[in-house]
């Protein structure tokens, strides 16, 4: 055996899992070599002084130190009894539960850097809502069922139409676009010549209105051929008609 | 106690002691074993889950996070350690020999320290004498009966590279002990 096999051998012959001829084989050239003999008998005192080590017993709080940082829970008082815990009431509870949800919430809001910022936004909503003459105190007093935030909501905006037509500007722009309609609008053409003589001679229709009030003096009044020297006084009573 | 807590519970109390030990074993100090245990089930706790089942086993995975810790805490504290290890060589040549081979010892033997000192703790100071890279292989072989296969998944390197390490971290502690055994004589 030369010494590179010799090598390769070596942790199967450390491990005890080399057998028969090449372990005879590895022995004999041991045995034989200045260099694999003596190192053999190092790698070999080496590991059995490692295997001496005893493990080493870590610290009694170890355990409760590593759940406290990573869960965050107290295993010593998890395993007391029931009895020997204060019961915790449901607000404790649900702070309990609320906590790991909001908790990084929190520490964002918490930074310098944000606290200004939502500083800033608090009050100018503040201030608009002060504006609006909107009172937080009257919010208690909202009728929140879906009828009657319906029927607000109509009401808003009737009013809000009403308020729109009602100003003055609107009704001056209104007043001139209906203006501009009307002159940029062509105007309606006369009617002609022909159409107007033939409503005139027109006798299958009614009489003529003029000519029935001139003569309306009566129907059986006799038409006379030449006016009498004396002509009769007629007294009748003409009516007007305003049509 | 919800049953994500409890299950979490049963994993650090069944992994502590191996991941205690062999912080222990390669920083050589008890409050740094106990600080990067913590820091380990840290990492575990926030990294959990990131471990696939076929990549490898759970040990695995938690030896790869415990060795990764490691790393990074000798890194930090290279520049607090008073000297290099004994076994870092001189030049980044591969055949240079270790500081060990090259310091003559010439003080008188300290009797009484090493009378008093028991063999668990001359091979455990001698373990910290090794370089990083042949320490973390004994600890994880010797000490963790880890097999080459699993030691070569955590450490990334070859198989061959893994037994090579073992073979000579093991001769350099051999050797480091029958110096100080020869100082004894």
């Amino acid at each position: 055996m030369q010494c590179a096999e010799f090598d390769l051998l070596l942790t199967e012959a450390l491990d005890g899992t080399l057998a028969g001829a090449d372990m005879e084989r590895f022995q004999a050239h041991a045995q034989v070599c200045s260099v694999c003999g003596p190192l053999f008998a190092e790698i070999d005192g080496g590991r059995r002084l490692l295997k001496s080590l005893a493990e080493v017993e870590p610290p009694a709080r170890l355990v409760n130190n590593i759940l406290a940082a990573t869960t965050g829970l107290d295993t010593v008082r998890m395993h007391e009894p029931a009895h020997a815990r204060p019961q915790l009431s449901w607000a404790d509870r649900a702070r309990g539960w609320m906590e790991p949800i909001f908790a990084p919430v929190f520490a964002v809001v918490k930074q310098p850097r944000f606290a200004m910022s939502f500083g800033m936004a608090f009050f100018s909503i503040s201030m608009a809502l002060n504006l609006a003459g909107i009172k937080l105190t009257d919010v208690r007093h909202l009728d929140l069922r879906p009828s009657a935030i319906v029927r607000g909501y109509h009401m808003t905006a009737g009013r809000v139409v009403k308020y729109y037509e009602n100003l003055r500007f609107v009704y001056q722009m209104e007043s001139k676009v209906r203006e501009f309609k009307r002159v940029t609008t062509p105007a309606e053409p006369a009617p002609n010549e022909n159409q107007r003589r033939r409503e005139n001679n027109n006798t299958s229709g009614q009489p003529d209105q003029r000519q029935e009030r001139n003569y309306s003096q009566g129907e059986n009044q006799p038409v006379l051929a030449f006016a009498p020297d004396d002509p009769p006084v007629v007294t009748g009573t003409t009516i007007r008609r305003f049509v | 106690m919800s049953g994500d807590a409890v299950a979490w519970e049963e994993i650090v109390q069944q992994y502590h002691r191996r991941i205690y030990n062999i912080c222990y074993r390669f920083t050589g100090s008890t409050d740094d074993a106990e600080d990067l245990t913590q820091e380990v089930f840290i990492k575990m706790y926030k990294t959990l889950n990131t471990y696939e089942a076929q990549r490898g086993a759970f040990m695995t995975w938690v030896t790869t996070v415990t060795r990764n810790l490691l790393v990074d805490h000798f890194r930090k504290t290279k520049h607090d350690r008073a000297t290099d290890s004994l076994d870092t060589p001189a030049s980044e040549h591969e055949d240079a020999l270790p500081l060990s081979e090259q310091i003559q010892d010439t003080s008188a033997p300290p009797d009484a320290r090493v009378q008093s000192r028991e063999t668990g703790d001359t091979v455990h100071q001698a373990l910290q004498k090794l370089s990083p890279e042949l320490r973390e292989a004994v600890i994880l072989r010797d000490l963790q009966d880890m097999d080459y296969r699993e030691i070569a998944t955590v450490l990334k390197v070859p198989e061959g590279t893994v037994k090579s390490r073992i073979n000579r971290g093991r001769a350099e502690l051999a050797r480091l002990l029958q110096r100080t055994y020869r100082q004894v004589m």
